[in-house]
């Protein structure tokens, strides 16, 4: 009956009008950190029976842990989520978001903790596609404002690449056959695969590295708390925190940076 | 073609059914304030209070040309950069807000015809006898309108209802904002998306035996 409580405490709020409205935003800032996440992103971030878990769950009840902060998690459909980092409702992101220049350029982000590769995954039973090169002539989609369909617009050949964004939902539109193909980090798509009911296979190898970060209001405010976050994390790396999460969660550890394979392209993340 | 899940439908009713008493106090906090709004500006429209009247004409042709959506995410997402102030809305006070002013413009036009629909000489007997406008209006002519404006207010207090699932977009987790999560995590789609339809389905089906009762009772006056 959160919600109840919820809707009765906004109800509230508002009949006592604006002077409690400014009231309340400055007493609610103190040592609370506003995590947005879709909760929508097995195994990263969902909710199963009205109960939040998943890596990013785990990753940020961590840092609170280290920090002293009190985590509040605040979930809303993806593409909202930018809107309310923008407009101080949050002040971070935690739904495996990737480390791009133009991101770069906006917010101050934490010292990466997840390190995986764009990944192309399709129908089981579908051997025409062996990787990102195959995509030609392809109907592929993704995540609205996912970096993944940078990743793709950048390919040479991706005026033939049918590329379509939406909200949700796009594993099952692969499943049902509506799309040849949908793009996602690889170790999510290989969990999905392997827990879940879909029809869906990868398609070859992961063909960009990504580096996922939390991403922070570039103020003074959004960097000291990144400043604080960043010694956190160093803090469950080397306690073996962070690894132990990842297990949990992957069976493998992702929070890693892996070492240089030589000729492999670093794509556009840095 | 793979069998339904029961038992997984079955666990998903009482978690959903836990988010019913938000988005019904949503939809009927926004229809109570819609209703007042609404009253305001179709009086306005009617009685053409100069100035206001133009006034209301523009807030009404905002409201109903632009999608609720649209209208949602620039107030949420978009004014705060200007009024900072606003940044401590929060969701469920902003959806309201917008279903508020969304609906209202709408319901001002019904609200409105009902009123133009009472006879003229209604209004000439009132004054004939002595009543102020004012009176007329709040005596005679709006309980009458009320009887005629019902079934369409009625209509669009369950598109309110339905509309509340976009407040998932502005962070509130909501009927539809459940079931999406629970349906991303489990992959059970139809099951999940059927389970919430039945859900939103019972809920007006209430609302319509309501109603049925409500206009009945507004009826009585005129059966003889």
């Amino acid at each position: 009956m959160t919600a109840f409580k919820t809707l009765a405490r906004t109800l509230a709020i508002t009949s006592l009008g604006l002077a409690t409205f400014m009231g309340t935003a400055t007493a609610a800032q103190a040592e609370t950190l506003r995590v947005g996440m879709s909760g929508g992103y097995y195994p990263f971030t969902f909710v199963d029976h009205d109960k939040l878990q998943g890596f990013e769950v785990d990753v940020m009840n961590a840092i609170g842990k280290q920090t002293g902060d009190d985590i509040q998690f605040v979930t809303a459909s993806f593409s909202g989520l930018a809107g309310m980092l923008d407009s101080g409702r949050i002040d971070t992101i935690a739904n495996q978001i990737t480390i791009t220049p133009e991101r770069q350029a906006k917010y101050a982000f934490s010292e990466p903790y997840v390190y995986d590769g764009a990944q192309v995954v399709v129908k089981k039973g579908n051997d025409s596609i062996h990787g990102v090169e195959d995509l030609k002539g392809k109907t592929v989609i993704m995540n609205l404002g996912s970096n993944y369909e940078t990743l793709l617009k950048e390919l040479p050949y991706a005026d033939e690449i049918n590329l379509k964004t939406y909200e949700s939902n796009i594993e099952q539109d692969v499943a049902l056959g509506r799309a040849d193909a949908f793009v996602m980090d690889r170790t999510s798509a290989a969990q999905v695969i392997k827990d879940k009911p879909l029809p869906l296979q990868l398609a070859g190898q992961p063909f960009s590295k990504i580096e996922n970060a939390l991403p922070f209001r570039d103020d003074e405010k959004g960097r000291a708390q990144r400043d604080r976050v960043n010694k956190a994390l160093d803090t469950l790396r080397e306690n073996g925190e962070l690894k132990a999460i990842s297990e949990k969660w992957f069976d493998s550890d992702i929070t890693e940076a892996p070492q240089s394979e030589g000729s492999e392209k670093t794509g556009s993340n840095s | 073609m793979q069998a339904l899940n029961l038992d997984y439908m079955v666990g998903l009713v009482p978690v959903l059914l836990g988010y019913l008493p938000l988005t019904l106090g949503m939809a009927a906090a926004g229809m109570a304030c819609a209703l007042i709004l609404s009253c305001l500006l179709a009086v306005i429209r009617v009685s053409r209070l100069p100035g206001l009247n133009q006034a209301a004409k523009l807030f009404i042709s905002f409201f109903r040309g632009t999608p609720l959506l649209v209208q949602l995410f620039l107030f949420y997402y978009g004014l705060p950069q200007f009024l900072s102030f606003l940044v401590s809305i929060n969701g469920v006070t902003a959806t309201i807000m917008g279903l508020t002013l969304h609906f209202s413009a709408y319901m001002a036009e019904s609200i409105r015809a009902a009123i133009t629909g009472i006879d003229r000489s209604q209004t000439e007997a009132a004054q004939s006898i002595g009543m102020t406008q004012f009176q007329t209006m709040r005596r005679i002519i709006l309980p009458q309108a009320t009887r005629v404006a019902t079934p369409t207010l009625m209509n669009y207090f369950i598109d309110m209802i339905k509309s509340t699932s976009l407040a998932f977009t502005l962070g509130v987790t909501e009927l539809m904002g459940a079931t999406q999560k629970e349906a991303a995590s489990s992959f059970l789609y139809f099951e999940a998306f059927l389970v919430v339809a039945v859900i939103y389905w019972i809920i007006v089906e209430a609302l319509s035996w309501c109603q049925k009762r409500l206009e009945k009772r507004l009826n009585r006056a005129y059966q003889r």
